[in-house]
């Protein structure tokens, strides 16, 4: 599906729809552009439950992105469809999604529960006070729930859009830097929270540009670069698909050296360098040196201490894919 | 000499307690300063600059009073302010070359060091056009210079790589890390990003309630601990129960084998076994503590323990 870029956009896999008929997010082609400026060009992929972290530098087209799927925006060209319906000027469909904008938009003047109350009524909830309450408790603000929201800190009005936006207990939530402004321990908590909404079966997407916190919330991305789908899978997937890179493996061992004599003479191993954090290895058959190296260090009698990827990581294959 | 002293420092806001008897001492390095939201992070910044006046007691900068040494701090303090603080219809240069002049620099020597600056900060022929057309990457470096300019002995950084993407994000925290080592100068980062404070600084600052938490060299918190995790791609059930059987302590989670490090032997039992289990092994390293363990299941919210 997202057939442009490179050869590894090209391979990287597209998600899996699933048995269900209609994807809760899906989009062909997609586009929008604002005069001459083209903010997201020909994107297509679809989302089924599950969290997906949406990353892409500055400028990429993310928050484009999202505007779309909420409804604020309707393609220039292309299809974007939210559980089977366009989004732009459907409130039927709002009912079903949630948004976190990146922006501070809320009044200051409401308290935390009017606001999310407020929220409770756009949506037409039957009972406005419980469900904000409820809402509320879920993102921990119930000490202060009752204050102005003008008086809050950042991180508390970040978690006061995020309970606005779960109010009605939509099937999509839409994220746009959720983390933005948290300390750590609220961010721990969001986090935990967004991992416990993809158990239950709804389908988050959430910008960010704070790759150890995607990598922990997930392992679904989509990545954005200048407008285009760059990627978007499993990370470790598309990682094993670019066959371009080879695979950077440090060991630490008792005797580098005489390890690294052994690994060279076998074929998987293209490349060792003796360096001060140990041996770094180069191979393009990741998987034929996982089962090499522990019966080689064996065979060469030396005692093995670490084994670690140089670049396994979502920070690695996110520059990989922006960097190239 | 302390850098920064502070001793029972105290700062109400009416009934709210910003700070609450604060006593710190801070030696040169680069200083990671996290805390809870309100936990006082920037009343703290902003007495230190002496743009707040303390509720009681004192803090003092180079052994400066924050009250009645206001100016003398100045200038030898540089800080990065958090927001949006640019004027958008000048160039860097231009700007840059003010503050040092507010600082107090001749025009000329204010002029050879904003170019100096900014090359440090690696913004070059950007530096002549209208800030307001800046991105948010090239916003933070040209506040980052405008707090270098007057050499500085002390850089107060508030969430230096706020609004940053990762590739900004990596260029700005080598940067300050340049910035405290080249320079010899001490670099207060207040983040809320700890592991951005675990890539840069070497010391932890952590107040909560207004009060001093946690003051330890970083590595204090990012020690090996005597756990040895070894990773496979499949078969960790199986090699758990190999490891037990060889009289290790091995105890599996998920696709990870979780080892007790009683001795240098049982490094070979795990490669004898992954071998002969013939394993692909996907990782075996030490298990290190993390900042954010600190963060972790402390039960009142706003607490760390």
């Amino acid at each position: 599906m997202t057939t442009h870029v490179a050869p590894v956009a090209a391979a990287a896999p597209s998600v899996n729809p699933g048995p269900v008929a209609a994807p809760a997010i899906y989009l062909a082609h997609a586009a929008r552009w604002y005069g001459n400026v083209v903010a997201v060009n020909d994107v297509s992929f679809s989302l089924g439950a599950g969290v997906t972290g949406l990353l892409g530098p500055n400028g990429a087209g993310k928050t484009t992105l999202l505007h779309m799927l909420a409804g604020f925006l309707a393609p220039s060209a292309g299809t974007v469809l939210v559980l089977g319906r366009s989004p732009h000027r459907d409130p039927s469909v709002y009912r079903q999604i949630g948004l976190v904008p990146e922006r501070e938009a809320v009044y200051p003047f409401l308290t935390g529960l009017e606001y999310v109350k407020f929220n409770a009524r756009l949506q037409g909830m039957r009972d406005p006070d419980r469900a904000a309450r409820a809402a509320i408790a879920r993102v921990g603000l119930d000490d202060a729930m009752d204050r102005q929201i003008g008086g809050y800190s950042k991180g508390m009005r970040q978690r006061v859009k995020v309970a606005g936006s779960l109010v009605h207990d939509p099937q999509v939530l839409l994220l746009d830097e959720p983390f933005n402004g948290m300390d750590p321990r609220q961010r721990i908590a969001m986090m935990d929270l967004l991992g416990e909404l993809a158990v239950a079966g709804r389908t988050i997407l959430f910008s960010s540009h704070i790759l150890e916190e995607v990598e922990r919330v997930g392992t679904e991305i989509l990545v954005m670069v200048a407008g285009r789908l760059a990627a978007s899978g499993d990370f470790r997937a598309i990682r094993a698909l670019m066959t371009d890179r080879p695979h950077n493996i440090t060991v630490r061992s008792s005797d580098d050296r005489r390890l690294a004599t052994t690994l060279m003479a076998d074929p998987a191993v293209f490349a060792v360098e003796l360096t001060q954090a140990g041996l770094s290895v180069q191979t393009a058959q990741l998987g034929a040196f996982r089962r090499l190296i522990a019966g080689a260090s064996k065979a060469a009698g030396v005692r093995l201490f670490e084994v670690v990827s140089a670049d396994e990581s979502l920070e690695s294959v996110f520059d990989y894919l922006v960097h190239r | 000499m302390a850098l920064i002293e502070t001793a029972s420092l105290s700062k109400y806001y009416g009934s709210v307690k910003a700070l609450d008897g604060l006593d710190l001492q801070v030696e040169p390095g680069i200083i990671g300063l996290v805390g809870a939201n309100g936990a006082g992070k920037s009343t703290l910044l902003k007495i230190l600059l002496g743009l707040l006046t303390p509720t009681s007691g004192r803090a003092s900068v180079l052994g400066m009073d924050s009250v009645t040494d206001t100016r003398a701090i100045r200038q030898v303090v540089g800080y990065m302010p958090e927001h949006d603080c640019l004027p958008p219809d000048v160039g860097a240069t231009e700007f840059v070359t003010h503050m040092a002049r507010i600082s107090g620099l001749p025009r000329t020597a204010a002029r050879e060091r904003t170019a100096e600056v900014l090359r440090h900060v690696g913004l070059y022929e950007e530096r002549y056009r209208q800030i307001g057309g800046y991105s948010t990457g090239m916003k933070q470096r040209v506040k980052l210079a405008q707090a270098l300019v007057h050499d500085p002995k002390l850089l107060l950084l508030d969430e230096p790589t706020n609004g940053l993407d990762p590739t900004g994000r990596d260029e700005m925290l080598d940067l300050i890390k340049r910035t405290g080592t080249d320079f010899g100068i001490t670099v207060v980062v207040a983040s809320h990003l700890l592991g951005e404070i675990e890539q840069v600084c070497t010391y932890l600052l952590a107040i909560d309630a207004g009060r001093l938490l946690q003051a330890a060299p970083i590595s204090t918190f990012t020690q090996r601990t005597p756990v040895l995790a070894v990773e496979v791609e499949e078969g960790a059930d199986r090699l758990a129960a190999a490891l037990t059987a060889r009289g290790a302590r091995a105890q599996q989670n998920g696709a990870r084998v979780l080892i007790a490090l009683d001795n240098e032997v049982l490094y070979d039992s795990v490669r004898d076994v992954v071998a002969d289990l013939a394993l692909p092994l996907v990782r075996i390293q030490q298990e290190r503590g993390r900042l954010e363990d600190l963060f972790r299941d402390a039960a009142p919210t706003g607490a760390i323990q």
